[in-house]
């Protein structure tokens, strides 16, 4: 097969993969976004009505309240039924089979939480002064049966609840006049039909380019991707444009359908609002019962707000399309520079040998990419404690996160007394960390250093029990270590102040100060990672061959210079990648500051790690503590990328 | 073929056999108790399973380590898995509800007669937002421990505290009159509230840095520095071993230490002593108090709120509270004589009347770690109190507004 045939299979391959991976991915997003968008439309229409049988029934007597529920729910076909519960009493009804007023039964307890719950939820928005907590409640348990509760108010007060059941699912809501469900099918088949059309396009061009995989700047790759952008952008804008559309029009439905309502009410004289232009419309409200603003309570549309809220929606939509645009020409552009057919290659050519790592990775997608992945998707949201439980795309924030820990540089403050440093500050807690990791790398590689050599002395005597005796701290588990070293440190009974104070000196307050309480965790990881250098050096130290030195001092070679020119030369291939892995532990030594010296004084000597678990679980900012572990990540993954290449120099010694 | 369906049919009444067998209810409940606790609590189980006989209930005890069983709830009750009934204190309820499908309210169940059972302060705790989540199972607080040897008469004033503390302090010798863990904040808080200060007021503000708290810590400043009665740097591990050393000779402390004390020491209990300084209130030490939740998970909420209702009954308060040493929440089984006669149970039962519940919050979590560096800073002298109390109260608040985001 010549190399020109084979780029153009590849320009078909690559604009076919990339248009049917783009244009599912888009007609996906459209499809769920619309039909998100309806169930919003009709959970809208539901709250409309709710808001307004609660409005209308406010005031007034026992009686009254039974009688214009039930006036109301005869109305309109699509409420179902209507209750008013406060306390446990069932207040109104208009199911025949309940005879209200009566107690609540006990397999209704949910209706008695649930009015506990939007009580609760309205003293909490009124009390922290932050609207935070729904106050409507809303179920759709199979499409178009939708369950809303609205606060159920008597004389200003909190009573109780309302409950209505609407059953929307027959005629379509958003648009009453297409109402037949043939109306709804012919409007179906160009969501697929386009979308194939623009893929055989595609095709098309593809077998007609020829592509060169020499010439870097190839024209014909330029076209191809110029046709996967052309065709993407326009079938984009296409299904946008229709969505604005079928928001307009439920807009419209919205309208007429409260037009319509407000008569009603006006006419039996329920109605508690008056519908004048300038009037707020309390009936179109969000979930957190404030009017929306999109229509007036005369029942026009206040076209500004809608372009605003229209232009939000989009956006997001936009963004996301963007994503997907991305992703498709990266898949097209890895076709036609041939990596693709590469991957493929290689994977047909070792296919026992991918077998054989496939459960591994397995393991591995499952135990440390997914909640790798997680952990970064969770970085741009907002995510709390008390906002976990909203839907994911409420929560989506960007680059905030990001934002108020790398742009915060408020380190410190100038005042009469001197600089006061912001202890709470990233930049502070990244100098802290890394001044901590390159102090206990130092002394840990130093100490091990000079520890392996006194081992490696030639006829030492005892060498077995000194080696175990200094692998023992390794060998205790940090946790008891740590503990021992806090109370070492004690003020006033530790061992080390009775130790100064023997010999006449004042006690130091190890945790009062920055530096003495820096220097309690230096102390202690020192003693916890000197085994560990000393036995790589010390292995290392037995591999260099003995006559190298012999022919050293043969040639007349100084201790110093034997030592220079024989002994750290030969230690670099092992030391290296030792300190790498040490540099990386120590970075994130969470047991030791967080038992010995625990960030003290005033969080002064946190590290990097225990802020993010602090940030977690004391303050309960997932997201925000997600960002952070997201920035040490990337911290770690320059510093190892940058020391894998100082590392490759070193091997060529 | 036909033997395939035999199989099959034996199959069928296999999963029969199994699907009838689980027509008997089974409770799952977890708890985090070792030693006596755990067997005195299995015992109940087993009582309130023999009482419900007829029913045919099984209780199913699972004994959680404690450093997990936190995260281990809120990871699976609320993805539909877990218990049916958990125990744990009050200080993570606020959270759960906060982030919801957790804890069930149970309001709703919750009868006059119960309600009515409890000491006071008790269902406090179990209450978030005036709504009842669990029904309370025990009760601890800090109360006064004294060495018998050095300490005739316990003081029931501040004045007679310092005055005795002063003749058995020796700071040569390393002893002191008075000890415990005071820049933790939840030892302090018994001071705090005898002034009448608050973390939060009862809309959820943070009112740390109020007047009341600002006098209690001068207070706590006065027996520090001025009277010299109490050691520097204390903690818990200092505080009980200069006790069992007979170098403390009055402790404030809770139940759990008493199994520490060493049986050198002749040690007895008495009430925390009334403040003179601040208009003769007593002191009121924060309560931990440790609640029956029924799992929002649950499919037999009735069945589970039973149960809860059955460990809070006074049959089963007088096991937990006899064998499983627990200040059992039922106020009728300190009536009874062994209660009574228990010198132990019946101290902490009286410290009770001058006790409140610690704030069940979610936001409680925020408070402790910018508490504790505003109460070193005060006592080493590197801030005032007010102004460490100011500092700590907008790092707090700073927190609290990260949280109670608006949409």
């Amino acid at each position: 097969m010549s190399i020109a045939a084979h780029l153009k299979r590849s320009a078909v391959l690559g604009l076919g993969i990339s248009m049917l991976v783009t244009l599912v991915l888009g007609t996906w997003l459209f499809s769920t976004e619309e039909s998100n968008f309806r169930v919003q439309q009709r959970q809208r229409f539901a709250v409309m009505h709710a808001n307004a049988l609660a409005l209308a029934v406010a005031n007034t007597s026992i009686e009254e309240t039974g009688k214009r529920v039930s006036d109301i729910q005869k109305l309109d076909p699509r409420i179902e039924s209507a209750i008013i519960v406060a306390g446990v009493q069932l207040v109104a009804s208009t199911r025949t089979e309940d005879a209200a007023p009566r107690q609540l039964r006990r397999e209704e307890k949910p209706l008695f939480d649930l009015s506990n719950e939007i009580r609760t939820a309205r003293e909490t928005n009124r009390g922290e002064q932050v609207v935070r907590k729904k106050t409507i409640k809303i179920e759709e348990q199979t499409p178009g049966h939708i369950v809303v509760t609205v606060p159920y108010l008597a004389d200003g007060q909190f009573a109780g609840i309302l409950q209505m059941k609407f059953n929307t699912a027959g005629p379509d809501v958003e648009n009453p006049a297409a109402e037949s469900p043939t109306a709804v099918k012919s409007r179906e088949p160009d969501s697929y039909l386009l979308p194939s059309v623009f893929f055989l396009a595609a095709l098309l061009v593809g077998s007609l380019l020829t592509l060169h995989k020499e010439r870097k700047f190839d024209l014909s790759k330029l076209v191809a991707l110029a046709v996967f952008l052309a065709i993407a952008l326009s079938y984009q804008q296409q299904r946008l444009a229709r969505f604005e559309r079928t928001m307009t029009r439920a807009d419209q439905a919205i309208a007429a359908d409260y037009l319509a309502a407000a008569e009603q009410y006006d006419r039996l004289g329920y109605l508690a609002m008056p519908r004048d232009k300038s009037a707020v419309n309390l009936w179109d409200t969000d979930h957190y019962q404030r009017p929306l603003g999109l229509i007036a309570a005369d029942g026009s549309i206040l076209s500004e707000h809608q372009t605003a809220y229209f232009a939000q929606r989009s956006g997001f939509l936009k963004r996301l399309l963007a994503a997907i645009d991305l992703l498709g020409a990266a898949i097209l552009l890895m076709f036609i520079y041939g990596y693709a057919a590469r991957a493929f290659a290689a994977l047909k050519e070792h296919a026992d040998a991918y077998t054989y790592v496939a459960p591994a990775m397995i393991g591995m997608l499952v135990l440390v990419f997914f909640p790798f992945a997680y952990g970064i998707t969770l970085s741009f949201t907002d995510t709390t404690l008390f906002n976990e439980s909203l839907p994911f795309q409420d929560r989506l924030t960007g680059w905030a996160n990001f934002k108020a820990i790398l742009g915060d540089f408020n380190l410190y403050e100038h005042t009469a007394e001197g600089i006061i440093w912001n202890y709470q500050n990233f930049y502070w807690t990244l100098l802290v960390t890394i001044a901590w990791t390159i102090s206990n790398v130092t002394i840990g590689v130093s100490v091990g250093f000079l520890l392996a050599m006194a081992l490696n002395t030639e006829g030492l005597r005892g060498k077995a029990i000194y080696r175990v005796l200094l692998i023992l701290p390794w060998a205790i588990p940090t946790y008891i270590t740590a503990l021992i070293w806090r109370g070492m440190f004690h003020p006033q009974f530790g061992v080390i102040n009775q130790v100064l104070q023997m010999f006449g000196m004042h006690p130091v307050a190890w945790f009062d100060g920055v530096f003495s309480s820096f220097l309690t965790g230096v102390a202690t990881n020192g003693w916890l990672s000197f085994p560990f250098m000393m036995v790589v050096i010390l292995g290392a130290l037995q591999s260099i061959p003995r006559d190298m030195y012999e022919a050293a001092e043969v040639e007349g070679a100084s201790r110093w210079q034997r030592l220079r020119f024989i002994t750290l030369p030969l230690l670099r291939p092992t030391l290296i990648p030792a300190i790498v892995l040490s540099v990386v532990w120590t970075f994130n030594m969470f047991n030791i500051i967080f038992l010995v010296s625990n960030g003290e004084p005033g969080g002064a000597n946190e590290i990097l790690i225990t802020k993010a678990y602090k940030i977690a679980f004391e303050n309960y900012q997932y997201a925000y503590a997600a960002a952070y572990s997201t920035v040490i990540f990337i911290i770690l993954l320059v510093y190892g990328a940058f020391q894998t290449r100082i590392t490759r120099a070193t091997e060529s010694f | 073929m036909k033997r395939l369906r035999i199989i099959f049919a034996a199959g069928m009444l296999f999963v029969a056999g199994v699907f009838g067998a689980a027509q008997a209810a089974e409770l799952v409940v977890w708890h985090a108790y070792r030693g006596a606790e755990k067997t005195a609590f299995e015992k109940v189980a087993k009582l309130y399973e023999t009482e419900n006989a007829s029913k045919g209930i099984k209780v199913t005890t699972l004994a959680i380590p404690y450093d997990a069983y936190a995260d281990k709830i809120s990871a699976s009750v609320p993805r539909g898995k877990g218990p049916d009934v958990f125990i744990y204190a009050q200080d993570r309820l606020g959270g759960w509800i906060e982030s919801g499908k957790t804890v069930e309210p149970i309001d709703f169940y919750i009868d006059d007669a119960t309600r009515n059972q409890f000491l006071p302060n008790m269902l406090d705790a179990m209450t978030y937002k005036g709504t009842v989540y669990g029904l309370p199972l025990n009760y601890k607080s800090i109360t006064l421990i004294y060495n018998k040897a050095l300490v005739k008469t316990p003081p029931k004033t501040s004045t007679e505290l310092v005055k005795l503390a002063k003749s058995l302090t020796n700071t040569a010798s390393g002893r002191y009159g008075l000890a415990y863990w005071y820049t933790n904040f939840y030892f302090h808080a018994a001071l705090m509230n005898a002034f009448g200060g608050r973390v939060f007021d009862k809309n959820g503000k943070l009112v740390l840095d109020s007047p009341e708290t600002v006098a209690s810590i001068k207070q706590m400043m006065k027996w520090y520095k001025q009277d010299g009665i109490l050691p520097t740097e204390p903690s818990e591990t200092l505080v009980s071993s200069m006790f069992n050393e007979g170098k403390a000779a009055m402790i404030f402390n809770g139940p759990w230490f008493i199994g520490e004390i060493s049986p050198s020491v002749n040690y007895g209990l008495a009430v925390l002593p009334v403040i003179d300084e601040a208009g003769k209130k007593p002191m009121r030490p924060w309560l931990t108090i440790e609640g029956a939740y029924v799992s929002a998970s649950s499919k037999q909420k009735e069945l589970a709120y039973d149960f809860a209702k059955f460990l809070t009954s006074e049959e089963a308060g007088l096991i937990l509270a006899l064998e499983g040493r627990q200040l059992h929440t039922n106020a009728a089984i300190y009536k009874d004589k062994r209660v009574a006669g228990d010198p132990v149970l019946n101290a902490f039962h009286n410290q009770l009347s001058s006790a409140e519940a610690m704030p069940n919050l979610a936001e409680m979590t925020m408070m402790w770690s910018p508490a504790t560096t505003a109460m070193n800073k005060i006592v080493k002298g590197n801030a005032t109190p007010e102004a460490a109390l100011k500092e700590a109260s907008n790092a707090i608040q700073e927190s609290i507004n990260a949280l109670r985001k608006g949409h």
